[in-house]
């Protein structure tokens, strides 16, 4: 529980150092090192292991599988959509919500195209049932997205264009694992029944002003956990529809951007709460997905990563194309050179393209063969980078150069 | 003249013993009796090229004098279009002799076939990923390899555990033990399955997906056996290891078995007719069996 100064669990000599270590290092570093380290190293340490010693990296990751999975990766899914919660309060890149009306619709054309070249690739492989794999090409990372974003473009409007993107993208991902990959055997009306009784309890806390984030974690959150297991929809996303429900700040202090450590709404106390334990959950996610046999390769596993790279950009011009013709408006300073390039970062899905392929497919060849492809799209940075370098946009601009 | 036969015997023993290759070929090992259960195994056939028509044709003419009545297919029953023309031009014309004369072909999907394909009649999957059958004293267990999700492994852990007959084979795409280098094991799912196998006395699992012919030592009691080159071949992909029993990857394969009592007896022969590997299995009731190492088969290179 918070202390007098809104700090959950610490001391005043930790809080004093960490506070000390927190301020001297730029913000930018300081995301990377607390967002974007324990994934990657969980994945290096999975794809060294299972080529090493594969019984002993199944035996591992088999036992915790349903613990990470299952129930670990939730509370990252929940500082996610605490994110874009917070968006759509003033302040927010999601506020008004009429600002996300564009990248919503550009996102139908981000995530088709990338879907529909997935599955010509693979089948012109001769790999057809990877074809399933189209699921995990409408993923999209959002923590490695703007950390790219933000160092090419800097405080740029692409930026928040990247994220309403990569949310919308993810949005559409998760309902079609839902619709097309119900985890097990359906229990439906049992499971709509916990759900609504999950969101009606998140709501009376709501109404009666609770302010910890405790019951609405322990009770709601449960019962959503319950529910969407029984109706079939993965259980990762239990706290996605309760999440909405915390008492939050009047303004978003913005995306990514840390809560401050006096903050007092139950929002904010549950990500300073959970922040770092979602990142161990991260490192086990990647130690348990990303474990990919090089044996188990075959040439569909190009399939992907050539669908994200080269679709993700199409996709965004002909959705944005779309958007355009619907008449609304790309953000200011926003062009087909930084859509390319948003493109480009937008095309990484490591960490729910990682779920998405865990979600559709048991462990075995085609899982390794997408979750290898997700890796390789990570390429997806580099050539952003090799991108705005050519077009002289973002830090590679001359007007920036020049000053 | 003694000189040019010495050498002529020098150059024949390097040639059989060359890598890749088995020391001197095989006796036959089918005794061929009447009301025994005699079927065939095929894997990575479905290629529509003259290699898969020449294996054909070798199981045609073994058909003649050895009436194997079920052919197993180990997946990869089709490779590239899978149109209704690719299925005569991939599998019903090489078979043509074996379908007309009645051979019922049991297949089991791999990663190059369709979903859809467990829906053609032939194949005999009844609309079914995984099923079960039974032949006699034997039950047979086709699963689906490219996808073993929870579902699945209760399946076939319940279905195991309810099987009254003398033998259990299994049979699927990917193998849990091979030694080829191209795919090798896949320890993924021998994490899952090896256990229910052991638990339920599984005497027999074929496999494909690596293009080569390879014959395990027993693996805590399980025989295995890779077949995977009776249409497509990696030609010298194996690496031999110490429990490799047996290989052959210089040539198509397929195998031909006969199960009488509780003997079982197998041939793994080339495109050319060439029996390359044979012997018998005898199955021992699994207490037993645990402290007593089954015989060598005829025809082991170890």
């Amino acid at each position: 529980m918070p202390d007098k100064d809104g700090q959950v669990g610490t001391s005043p000599k930790r809080r004093g150092l960490r506070h000390h270590a927190r301020s001297t290092l730029p913000r930018l570093l300081r995301f990377a090192i607390e967002q974007l380290l324990l994934l990657p190293l969980g994945v290096i340490i999975a794809l060294a292991w299972v080529n090493a010693a594969p019984e002993s990296y199944y035996r591992f990751t088999f036992s915790i599988a349903f613990l990470v999975n299952d129930v670990g990766i939730a509370f990252f899914f929940a500082l996610i959509t605490k994110e874009v919660v917070e968006a759509t309060i003033p302040n927010g890149v999601l506020h008004p919500l009429r600002r996300a009306l564009l990248p919503v619709v550009a996102s139908l054309g981000a995530t088709a195209v990338p879907a529909l070249l997935h599955v010509r690739i693979v089948e012109s492989l001769d790999e057809p049932m990877l074809t399933i794999g189209w699921r995990v090409a409408l993923a999209s990372d959002l923590a490695i997205g703007f950390f790219f974003a933000r160092i090419i473009f800097g405080r740029h409007p692409a930026v928040p264009f990247l994220l309403l993107l990569g949310i919308a993208c993810n949005a559409l991902g998760f309902v079609m694992v839902a619709l097309f990959d119900p985890a097990h055997d359906i229990r439906l009306v049992n499971g709509v029944l916990m759900l609504v009784a999950a969101l009606a309890i998140a709501a009376v806390l709501r109404r009666q002003r609770v302010r910890s984030f405790w019951p609405y974690v322990l009770i709601a959150g449960v019962a959503s956990w319950v529910g969407m297991y029984w109706s079939g929809v993965h259980p990762a996303l239990a706290l996605v529809p309760i999440i909405p429900f915390l008492p939050h700040a009047a303004r978003d202090p913005g995306f990514f951007v840390d809560a401050r450590p006096g903050a007092r709404d139950a929002l904010s106390q549950f990500e300073l709460w959970w922040r770092y334990p979602a990142q161990v959950a991260l490192f086990f996610f990647g130690l348990v997905n990303a474990g990919v046999p090089m044996g188990a390769l075959e040439p569909g596993t190009w399939g992907l990563p050539l669908a994200l790279l080269v679709g993700r950009p199409l996709g965004l011009f002909a959705g944005a194309g779309l958007g355009l013709a619907l008449g609304f408006h790309l953000p200011h300073r926003v062009g087909w050179r930084e859509l390319t390039i948003i493109g480009f970062v937008a095309a990484m899905g490591l960490s729910v393209g990682l779920f998405f392929a865990a979600a559709i497919l048991p462990p075995g060849q085609l899982r390794s063969e997408l979750s290898m492809g997700v890796l390789l799209s990570l390429a997806g940075a580099p050539l952003a980078f090799i991108g705005a370098w050519l077009m002289g946009i973002g830090r590679f601009s001359n007007e920036r150069q020049q000053r | 003249m003694r000189t040019v036969g010495r050498a002529l015997v020098c150059v024949l023993f390097v040639v059989a013993t060359a890598p890749g290759t088995l020391l001197g070929q095989a006796q036959r090992a089918l005794p061929n009796r009447s009301g025994s259960v005699k079927f065939a195994a095929i894997g990575d056939n479905g290629t529509g090229e003259q290699p898969q028509y020449e294996i054909a044709d070798q199981m045609s003419g073994l058909h003649k004098v050895f009436p194997f009545d079920l052919v197993i297919m180990l997946g990869d029953n089709m490779y590239g279009g899978q149109q209704p023309a690719d299925f005569v031009k991939k599998f019903e014309m090489p078979y043509a002799a074996l379908l007309s004369a009645g051979v019922k072909f049991q297949a089991s999907l791999g990663n190059h076939d369709r979903d859809e394909n467990v829906l053609y009649k032939p194949f005999n999957m009844n609309g079914q990923r995984y099923y079960s059958y039974t032949r006699n004293n034997v039950r047979f267990f086709a699963l689906d390899s490219t996808r073993m999700d929870d579902k699945q492994v209760a399946w076939i852990d319940t279905s195991l555990a309810r099987a009254t007959e003398d033998w259990k084979i299994c049979y699927f795409h990917h193998p849990l033990y091979s030694n080829a280098d191209r795919h090798g094991a896949s320890v993924d799912l021998r994490v899952r399955l090896e256990p229910i196998f052991v638990k339920h006395g599984v005497d027999v699992v074929f496999s494909g997906h690596d293009h080569v012919y390879e014959r395990l030592k027993p693996q805590k009691g399980i025989y295995y056996f890779v077949s995977g080159a009776a249409g497509q071949l990696r030609r010298g992909n194996m690496s031999p290891a110490e429990q490799t029993a047996a290989y052959f990857d210089q040539d198509q394969s397929f195998m031909v078995v006969e199960i009488a009592g509780s003997e079982m007896y197998f041939e793994a022969v080339s495109r050319t007719g060439r029996i390359v590997d044979a012997g018998t299995i005898t199955r021992q009731a699994k207490a037993a069996a645990a402290g007593s190492p089954p015989p060598e088969p005829a025809g082991s290179r170890r």
